[in-house]
């Protein structure tokens, strides 16, 4: 990943956080299915793996020694990244919200999501690369309470007065996975 | 403890004490009586090819280094620096010539000795090194791939102790050519719930799946499970269960990994893949296991195959009320590497700390260990009777064999756990 993050106007600028922020309010207020409807048809979203990595010896020294992407194992990978879904999924997940069978989710978790560190990363004729961070507090009914925290590196689409999410990809910052679940909507 | 084992399972194993799950008392015996002389999984061959590669695994809580010596021979040593304990292996995978124990620098070789003491050169006595190696797990062996440990050195061989579950396991091993390969580190994922229970839920209990998972699995496609469904237990603590196609279903509905995500949307190259695989199955497993869909399988104590979403899972103890489980995708090793990225699919849609089945069964796994761990409720233990005594043999298909509502597969477990835990109580 780069260090330089692209030149943006005050107002491209605000109207990517505005749809960052729109965003995290609709998935808090559990209005998942107008969250779907920012998608792109061809989304992906991934999320990968994350392990603990051996040093490489000939690298020391380097920025790559300890990167976060050796950490990885995501879509290009043969190791298995822990979410590759297409619309499907996303789809699948969103509509068993609203079942009242989703013993899982019912009564349902109480969410609340802080959206920061949006960087505009690069711009091509038709998109735009985002990375965003994100501290998601997630408390479900007779269980313990956690805060999931991770980046997120997405490719959006203008549509409209705003946007399509075309890919995200969600790094996770957890060591060990103590956390109840991992397939919620980040 | 104030009660004996023999009053947490009652004789035919129907009724099973919330204090299975929860004291920490049974939790110390689970680990003399079941862990400690077991045979206990470590990993795949496929993840250690080369000399010099290695994977970390656990037995119980104890962590064992995997590993292929320069020899090509496989080694499982336990991941603790015998200077002053530290773990000296701290990836999750690799390879290297050396373990180096970041405290004094003690370093190992691949295979557990003890290679060097960097302070010894300014002493003069020198210790031994050939006593201060890594402790080696006392046995160890692997079939089809598949490598176990065991800290009882008078453990019976591994193909004897997995008996008849080889019948079943090689109905899936076998169908491909070169075998199985696991792809990449386990995910790991900590639970506040009990490790018997992510065993019990995959030995056998396909029943859960219509009213857990029902915002998920229709009803139509649970009842052709439970139409075409066989329950089997070859040995108390090891069961499968799967599906028998009709000898003209099409190739379509018996072939494996069509009924995943990557199987359903991966395109014609994973299902052309899939297709090729099936054409063969009969010449290579036989004309009754080509028929077979299998769903959930269980090896005493503590591994799980689910062959319907291909992943290998361990539930690795960490207390009575924690639980450390591990998953893998598993997929065909001579598959292309694109088909095989698209198979992970199967797994992970539905299974892993992101899958949309297992969000769910995470849930009641934490949901019952709070359940159990309860006070004024001892005398109401659980109802482990359904279909009792309604098991029996088969003409073709090894074990004790059922309806998959039996929950014979869990008090043949109970039954198990119960002796084995008696053994150890008799003898403290
Ligand atoms: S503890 Fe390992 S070298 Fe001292
Ligand atoms: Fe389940």
């Amino acid at each position: 990943m780069t260090a330089a993050a692209v030149r943006t106007s005050p107002e491209q600028q605000r109207d990517l956080e505005a749809f960052y922020y729109m965003e995290a309010r609709l998935l808090d207020n559990r209005l998942y299915r107008q969250w779907l409807a920012l998608l792109s048809p061809d989304i992906q979203y991934l999320l990968p793996a994350r392990v603990n990595a051996q040093v490489d010896n000939r690298e020391r020294g380097t920025e790559q020694m300890i990167s976060v992407e050796r950490e990885l194992e995501g879509g290009d990978s043969m190791g298995c990244p822990i979410r590759e879904e297409s619309y499907i999924h996303l789809m699948v997940r969103v509509e068993r919200a609203f079942k009242i069978n989703s013993w899982s989710e019912n009564p349902p978790a109480r969410t609340r999501r802080i959206v920061g560190n949006v960087e505009l990363m690069s711009s091509g004729s038709e998109e735009y690369s985002v990375v965003s961070n994100f501290h998601l507090y997630y408390s479900r009914p007779g269980s313990a309470s956690f805060l999931y925290s991770g980046q997120r590196r997405d490719v959006l689409l203008p549509a409209g007065e705003g946007y399509q999410l075309r890919r995200r990809e969600v790094i996770m910052d957890y060591a060990d996975i103590a956390l109840p679940t991992l397939g919620l909507l980040f | 403890m104030k009660y004996t084992i023999d009053e947490l399972v009652n004789r035919d194993a129907s009724l099973i004490s919330r204090r299975c799950w929860t004291d920490p008392a049974v939790y110390k015996l689970e680990k003399r009586g079941i862990f400690g002389r077991a045979w206990l999984f470590l990993g795949h061959e496929s993840q250690i090819r080369r000399p010099g590669d290695f994977v970390q695994a656990y037995m119980c809580e104890t962590p064992i280094i995997l590993s292929r010596g320069e020899n090509g021979q496989l080694y499982a040593n336990i991941n603790s620096c015998s200077h002053r304990g530290l773990p000296v292996c701290r990836a999750d995978h690799g390879n290297t010539k050396r373990f180096i124990c970041p405290y004094h620098n003690w370093s190992y070789t691949v295979e557990g000795a003890l290679a060097t003491i960097p302070q010894e050169s300014a002493l003069r006595n020198k210790p031994d090194k050939r006593l201060l190696g890594l402790k080696p797990v006392p046995r160890i062996a692997s079939w089809r791939g598949l490598v176990f440990g065991s800290f009882d050195p008078d453990i019976m061989p591994l193909e004897d102790y997995l008996g008849d579950m080889r019948f079943y396991l090689d109905a899936f091993l076998d169908r491909f050519p070169q075998g199985i390969e696991f792809m990449g580190a386990p995910h790991r994922w900590v639970l506040d719930a009990n490790w018997k229970l992510p065993v019990e839920n995959q030995l056998g209990d396909v029943n859960h799946g219509a009213f857990l998972h029902s915002a998920i699995i229709p009803r139509e496609a649970q009842d052709l499970i439970e139409e075409l469904g066989y329950s089997v237990v070859t040995t108390p603590g090891h069961g499968a269960t799967f599906r028998l196609m009709p000898e003209d279903a099409p190739v379509d509905d018996v072939a494996w990994g069509m009924e995943g995500m990557g199987g359903m949307f991966g395109g014609a190259e994973v299902q052309d893949y899939l297709r090729e695989v099936q054409a063969r199955a009969a010449e290579r497993v036989g004309p009754l296991r080509a028929r077979m869909k299998g769903l959930t399988y269980g090896i005493y104590p503590n591994l799980s195959f689910l062959w319907s979403n291909a992943s290998f899972k361990v539930s690795h103890p960490r207390g009575p009320g924690r639980v450390e489980y591990w998953s893998w995708a598993v997929v065909p090793a001579d598959a292309p590497a694109a088909v095989k990225r698209l198979l992970r699919t199967n797994y992970s849609s539905f299974f892993g700390p992101g899958g949309m089945l297992e969000q769910e069964d995470s849930e009641v796994w934490v949901q019952q260990f709070r359940g159990s761990n309860i006070d004024f409720a001892d005398d109401r233990p659980y109802f482990y009777g359904l279909g009792l005594g309604e098991e029996g043999p088969h003409p073709e298909l090894p074990g004790q064999v059922s309806v998959t509502a039996n929950e014979f597969y869990a008090r043949h477990f109970f039954t198990r756990w119960r002796d084995e835990l008696q053994a150890v109580e008799r003898a403290s």
